[in-house]
């Protein structure tokens, strides 16, 4: 059984992990070299990703990242910083908005944010001599109207978002997000309080596509959200730590994203993964150089390396995602290749919600907050 | 020139040495911040925001308060009578049983709040032994509720009320006590007219501390509670990092500091805290 690893899941292992996050950034990947890539060094490269992105979470074991530094002579200075998209923005935002370097080369964010950094011009273009294997990037997100032609962003990850449930706490089959609001669950239902995959699942419910979303409609989703919410039917509306509440039961069907869940499976395997009939949403994390990165070419040669297919095999193999270099999935091994996570199939229905204008974006987030979290 | 009690004279600018480096420290790190989160909270709305704050999460306000003031309560009931067997009958295992009222500060504030939750959850001890007594079915639970947000408050302010009550009780002149009884009063009224009231110093300053970090507290709201046990800090914490929300969450911020410091006041005017120096 290939180990089954999850992103997002920080408060699942707490203690631990924030021992590993102290840690973390002392760990290189490589012995060659110790300069600090913030420090002007170009034997380093300082990658931001989210936990869990890499295999066994390691970066002093990683086979794609010590593997990289083997071929390469560069270290990498790999630390799990995004623990949310906004957090990561709140710390470095201000410094790129003055066109500085934050020493960082790499960073990872999500769809919403990363067109967010392409539109303020916080990130780089890449240089087509140092990552060849961009033309590796899977047909259907080598462009995109935020980016297009993927000259700064390319994915690193994508998943699904979808429903956890308990079928013997629940005592009925979920197939849908109006099983959700069913008031056998009252109190024991969690959604997601990142708004784009709670709306655009309620907007997927109301027959409405979240990659053509109106505002009206996702209003009128988030108008559902609150009456629910009003009657009591969500536990909590949250972000990673949903999995501690579903984990232990006393959550018994959560808005879920699907690399969390084949983590819990591995330890709990009576949790039930669904997409709902009406559709679900994915999510993709997007990999960008930083403007003054310090070590630019080391980081597009990085994401080069990760591009070769027997690498990216390697890697989304482990972490369960599904990989977006073309040829990956078919060096698989044959169980991998079955897994709905890493390879969904054509048949799923899978929606995106669509980039937003700074000015609905702002309408969108104070509605869903004033929704709920106040 | 300020004279010392030995008859030399200190130059007047050892106090202004002595004191700056905590006021550096304090401006540095407390009033440049407020003053940044002042100007962040008037942005995008005016002082409208403070208003507007105020309505949008008078529910969780008033949460907040409640919950602060039954730990307050809460720690007060049973810290007071730790505090005095202490202080009175403990005799040299002052030093131990002081020791033991700490010993929970040896782990992470964090820990706490996960072993609690262990604790209460559904497949923990107590709702396990709340079932076989028959007093919970088989999906009732404590974690959710107000009890096990309330709870938890008080087990971790807990040491902040015994603390400062305990020195209180511990600078009660024994004679005066004695005196109450030698002037016939029983046992009870000599704690309320001599005892009780010499200890208010050490009520009123274990009340603010265990009432204030109670308030601003979020972690025990997270772990234990669910959405409708949000408390300021949690909503602030979860919307703070949000580009568009920082106006108002910085304008919740200073809400909740404004209502504490009432709070506070009006407490010590309740006491006459002038009376209690």
């Amino acid at each position: 059984m290939h180990p089954l690893i999850t992103r997002r899941r920080f408060l699942g292992g707490l203690a631990a992990g924030g021992a590993a996050a102290a840690l973390a950034p002392t760990l290189l990947t490589a012995c060659g070299d110790d300069s600090s890539g913030s420090s002007g060094g170009k034997k380093t490269v300082v990658f931001h990703n989210w936990p869990l992105y890499i295999e066994g979470d390691d970066p002093a074991t990683s086979p794609t990242l010590t593997g990289f530094a083997k071929a390469s002579g560069l270290a990498v200075d790999y630390t799990t910083a995004v623990e949310d998209n906004d957090s990561w923005f709140d710390k470095f935002s201000p410094d790129l908005a003055k066109g500085k370097g934050v020493g960082v080369d790499i960073v990872v964010l999500t769809t919403w944010m990363a067109a967010r950094m392409v539109e303020r011009k916080y990130v780089q273009a890449f240089d087509a001599a140092t990552f060849p294997n961009k033309k590796n990037v899977l047909a259907d997100l080598a462009d995109s109207p935020w980016d297009k032609g993927r000259t700064s962003t390319i994915p690193w990850a994508q998943g699904q978002t979808g429903i956890a449930y308990w079928p013997d706490k629940a005592g009925f089959e979920i197939k849908s997000m109006a099983d959700l609001l069913d008031p056998r669950l009252k109190g024991r239902v969690t959604l997601l309080s990142e708004m784009r995959d709670t709306v655009g699942l309620m907007m997927l419910l109301d027959g409405k596509k979240p990659e053509d979303a109106k505002v009206a409609d996702a209003l009128a989703a988030i108008e559902k959200i609150k009456a629910a919410r009003d009657k009591g039917q969500f536990r909590k509306i949250t972000g990673n730590s949903y999995t501690d509440d579903l984990g232990a039961q006393e959550a018994w069907a959560s808005v879920a994203w699907s690399g969390d869940v084949a983590q819990l499976q591995a330890e709990k395997p009576g949790l039930k993964w669904v997409l709902p009939a009406e559709g679900a949403m994915s999510f993709t994390d997007w990999a960008m150089i930083l403007i003054g990165a310090p070590n630019k070419a080391g980081a597009e040669k990085l994401l080069n390396y990760v591009y070769d297919p027997a690498v990216a095999a390697g890697l989304y193999e482990s972490i369960a995602y599904r990989p977006p270099v073309q040829g990956a999935v078919e060096k698989m091994s044959a169980e991998a290749q079955k897994n709905p996570l890493i390879n969904p199939g054509a048949g799923v229905k899978l929606h995106e919600f669509r980039v937003l204008t700074a000015d609905e974006d702002k309408q969108l987030a104070e509605a869903f907050n004033a929704a709920t979290q106040q | 020139m300020a004279v010392s009690a030995a008859g030399r004279s200190t130059p007047w600018w050892v106090p202004w040495a002595l004191v700056a480096p905590g006021v550096a420290w304090l401006g540095a790190f407390f009033v440049v911040p407020m003053v940044r989160l002042g100007t962040l909270s008037v942005q995008d709305g005016g002082l409208s925001n403070f208003v507007d704050v105020l309505a949008d999460n008078s529910e969780v306000v008033l949460r907040t308060f409640w919950y602060a003031a039954a730990a307050t309560l809460a720690a007060l009931v049973l810290g007071y009578p730790l505090a005095y067997v202490i202080a009175t009958r403990g005799g040299r295992a002052k030093g131990l049983l002081l020791g033991l009222v700490v010993l929970p500060f040896f782990t992470t504030y964090l820990l706490r709040a996960i072993a609690w939750r262990v604790l209460l959850g559904g497949n923990g001890p107590v709702v396990g032994f709340l079932q076989a007594i028959g007093l919970f079915g088989t999906d009732d639970g404590i974690l959710a509720t107000d009890i096990a947000v309330i709870g938890a408050l008080t087990y971790n302010f807990l040491p902040f009320m015994v603390l400062p009550v305990y020195v209180s009780l511990e600078k009660v002149d024994r004679r005066l006590v004695e005196a109450g009884q030698d002037l016939y009063g029983g046992p009870l009224r000599t704690f309320r007219r001599v005892t009780l009231p010499l200890s208010m110093p050490g009520v009123f300053a274990g009340s603010l501390l265990t009432f204030i970090p109670a308030a601003g507290d979020f972690v025990n709201a997270e772990f234990l509670g669910s959405d409708n046990q949000r408390m300021i800090g949690s909503v602030i914490v979860a919307n703070f990092a949000k580009e568009f929300l920082k106006p108002q969450m910085s304008a919740l911020s200073f809400v909740l500091m404004a209502l504490i410091l009432a709070g506070v006041l009006v407490y010590a005017r309740l006491l006459g805290t002038e009376d209690l120096a």
